[in-house]
């Protein structure tokens, strides 16, 4: 059953991929955008990391698309006409295409997949209660500074972009 | 989860440990907090309140040494304190005291917010100190990804002027590739090394023990060796080495001068920290890493050096030298294999190069008209005619990088040379010192420049007499400068108490 609800899910992470690329109305790609995160985060709840597909809905599917939303419609972005493509876009689509699939090859033909590895390590982050055990624990001063780092961009973007009076002082 | 194995990990969080980071950190906040309450004329206290703090930070980080309960591990493994770690801390908090002087000198001439710019300083330098001792993948990113979104922020606070913030946006597009090779690498040694089917894994293989243990159990490894090369890649870029260096000229042109004179030393020393720390972490990968790294010293050296004649421009010279100035430090730490004492000499070239840049820059800040970024070799004529002081303080920075014998430079370079000597790396050795004689040639355009009558149309001659913009040297400024000068004259005559700090005595 779980096998059918990958399946399921996975296609339409790649259709809804594929559309990204392909289709012209930016508004259009964005919510296809919207579509691959939410199969991802169904195929998280499949593999029982409830936390990271929880986190992937409110971060990914909401608020960093709303974020390309808005930039889209702020910037007018129209539909664009088919541009020639440039040989460097020919190089860098066939080596992508290379390594997916090397990439693919590799994991075909790995046996260490097919086989259950005896014993995995409870992953921590795959639900909420160990996470946070981590996080306030182990990871307390990396998150402490990640509160730095926050605080500094949001200064910066402050500073670099309020609207100044001759003196200097902000509006 | 086991509580008694948690409670015992949130026993090793010791944050006295920590204690100049978080005096800066709180002395960052403190500095937003007095802007909303001192009434606007008495804002200009706010940036002397910023040095006196690092000050006295500086000096409770000197004078309280290191006691046994400051060495070891603490934070479940995320931080190692050491003697290298201790000697970062000291030199990253002497660049921002430099820099936080070299700001109030540039932002004086500018109408823009002026407390963010040392807010900002503040939170960088203490990101650069929790990045020397870092232990662990995961706080070595996050303190560097923090040095780096302030160094952003930094490099395009000139928004009034248009090239800073085109240097904003270069910074930022090759900043954010330079982490996402660093994080890929990152990832890769994660996933190699906790693979339960191989040797020597193990749950956290993002601890730099678990990691070095695991590599010296399977040094053959694909994913663990493509691992370390990203790894060396994205620290590459920060020290900027040879094929990762095209951001420097651009970035160091247009950013403000204290942000160029932070970007020269605290970023290339914080890369220089990183690399140190995980070369001894790949010691074990160490027949791949050291041919590469010589390879690179050696183009760098190279590369560095010839890019620099040319150059007209001053900012891009310093940034163009100080990447040759890379190449060398390279190689003290390519020594370093061998020759025990190598990495010692790398901190005593690394703490000679922040004197004499800190010189240099001082001069530049000093002189800079209202466009900082266009300071040409054109703008020094004259310089120690019209400006004695500024012109000595110029000809001792610039020699000492250029290595002349009785600066610190030259002592500097002196010991990374006979570690390399030591160590057996006479092809290197070679190309350093070739590197060095192509460098006098451009260091010394700079004095000439400065020192020589420049010949100009007769119409001109008016101009040339008058005082140079933005001269007025304080008592602060002098005593800056002074600090600087006689530090780096001190040092190469007589090395005994730094390096006796360095070596850990």
């Amino acid at each position: 059953m779980t096998d059918v609800f990958f399946y399921i899910f996975s296609t339409v992470a790649l259709a809804a991929g594929i559309g990204v690329v392909l289709s012209r109305n930016t508004v259009n790609g964005a919510m296809f955008l919207i579509g691959t995160f939410l199969s991802m985060a169904a195929i998280f709840v499949l593999l029982e990391a409830y936390f990271l597909a929880v986190i992937q809905v409110l971060v990914y599917a909401g608020a960093v698309m709303v974020l390309f939303l808005f930039i889209i419609m702020l910037l007018d972005v129209r539909e664009s006409a088919a541009k020639k493509t440039s040989v460097y876009t020919w190089v860098a689509s066939v080596i992508g295409l290379a390594i997916l699939i090397v990439g693919t090859a590799s994991i075909v033909s790995a046996d260490s997949i097919k086989t259950k590895a005896a014993a995995l390590p409870e992953p921590s982050g795959a639900s909420l209660k160990p996470f946070g055990y981590e996080l306030f624990t182990t990871y307390l001063l990396p998150m402490q500074v990640t509160g730095f780092l926050l605080l500094i961009a949001m200064i910066g973007v402050i500073a670099l972009s309020k609207k100044l009076n001759t003196d200097g002082s902000a509006k | 989860m086991p509580t008694e194995y948690l409670q015992q990990i949130a026993e090793s969080n010791s944050w006295g440990a920590i204690g100049p980071e978080l005096g800066l950190g709180i002395l960052a906040l403190l500095l937003l907090g007095l802007e909303i309450l001192l009434p606007k004329v008495a804002h200009s206290v706010i940036p002397r309140i910023a040095v006196i703090g690092q000050l006295a930070i500086l000096a409770s980080l000197l004078w309280g040494g290191m006691s046994d309960a400051t060495v070891g591990e603490a934070f479940g493994g995320m931080i190692r304190f050491d003697e290298t770690g201790q000697i970062f801390r000291i030199f990253f908090l002497i660049t921002s005291v430099f820099v936080s002087y070299l700001g109030m000198v540039s932002l004086d001439r500018k109408t823009l917010p002026q407390i963010e710019y040392f807010h900002i300083l503040l939170v960088v330098t203490a990101a650069l100190m929790l990045l020397a001792q870092a232990n662990h993948f995961v706080m070595l990113f996050v303190a560097l990804e923090t040095a780096t979104v302030g160094f952003y922020i930094l490099v395009s606070y000139f928004r009034d002027t248009v090239v800073s913030l085109e240097a904003g946006l270069k910074y930022l597009i090759m900043g954010a590739l330079s982490s996402a090779i660093l994080l890929f690498g990152i990832v890769l040694l994660y996933g190699a090394g906790s693979n339960p089917a191989l040797m020597g894994s193990s749950t956290d293989p993002m601890n730099f023990g678990n990691l070095s243990r695991f590599l010296s159990a399977n040094p053959a490894d694909t994913l663990g060796l493509l691992g370390m090369l990203l790894v060396l890649s994205g620290i590459a870029f920060k020290i900027g080495a040879f094929p990762f260096q095209i951001w420097v000229p651009d970035v160091y042109q247009g950013a403000p001068i204290p942000t160029t004179a932070l970007l020269a030393i605290g970023s290339k020393a914080a890369g220089f920290a990183m690399l140190m720390r995980l070369v001894d972490v790949f010691s074990p990968l160490g027949d791949w890493i050291y041919p590469l790294l010589s390879a690179l010293a050696a183009l760098t050296i190279l590369f560095g050096n010839l890019a620099a004649l040319t150059q007209r421009n001053l900012k891009r010279l310093m940034g163009l030298s100080g990447v040759s100035h890379a190449g060398f430090l390279m190689l003290g730490v390519i020594a370093s294999r061998t020759v025990e004492w190598a990495s010692t000499a790398v901190m005593f070239y690394l703490f000679a190069y922040l004197l004499a840049s800190i010189a240099v820059f001082a001069v530049l800040a000093h002189i800079e008209g209202t466009s900082d970024s266009e300071l040409s070799l054109d703008d020094l004529g004259d310089l120690a005619k019209r400006n004695g002081f500024l012109g000595l303080a110029l000809a001792v920075g610039i020699g000492s990088l250029a290595g002349i014998p009785p600066l610190a430079g030259f002592i500097g370079k002196l010991l990374i040379f006979v570690a390399a000597f030591q160590a057996e790396h006479y092809g290197l050795l070679g190309v350093a010192v070739v590197g060095v004689v192509i460098s006098i040639y451009y260091y010394f355009g700079v004095i000439k420049a400065a020192f020589f009558e420049a010949w100009r149309f007769s119409e001109d001659e008016e101009q040339g007499e008058e005082p140079i913009p933005g001269a007025r040297l304080g008592f602060f400024g002098k005593l800056a400068i002074v600090a600087v000068v006689a530090g780096t004259i001190i040092i190469g005559f007589y090395q005994g108490p730094l390096s006796s700090l360095l070596a850990g005595g």
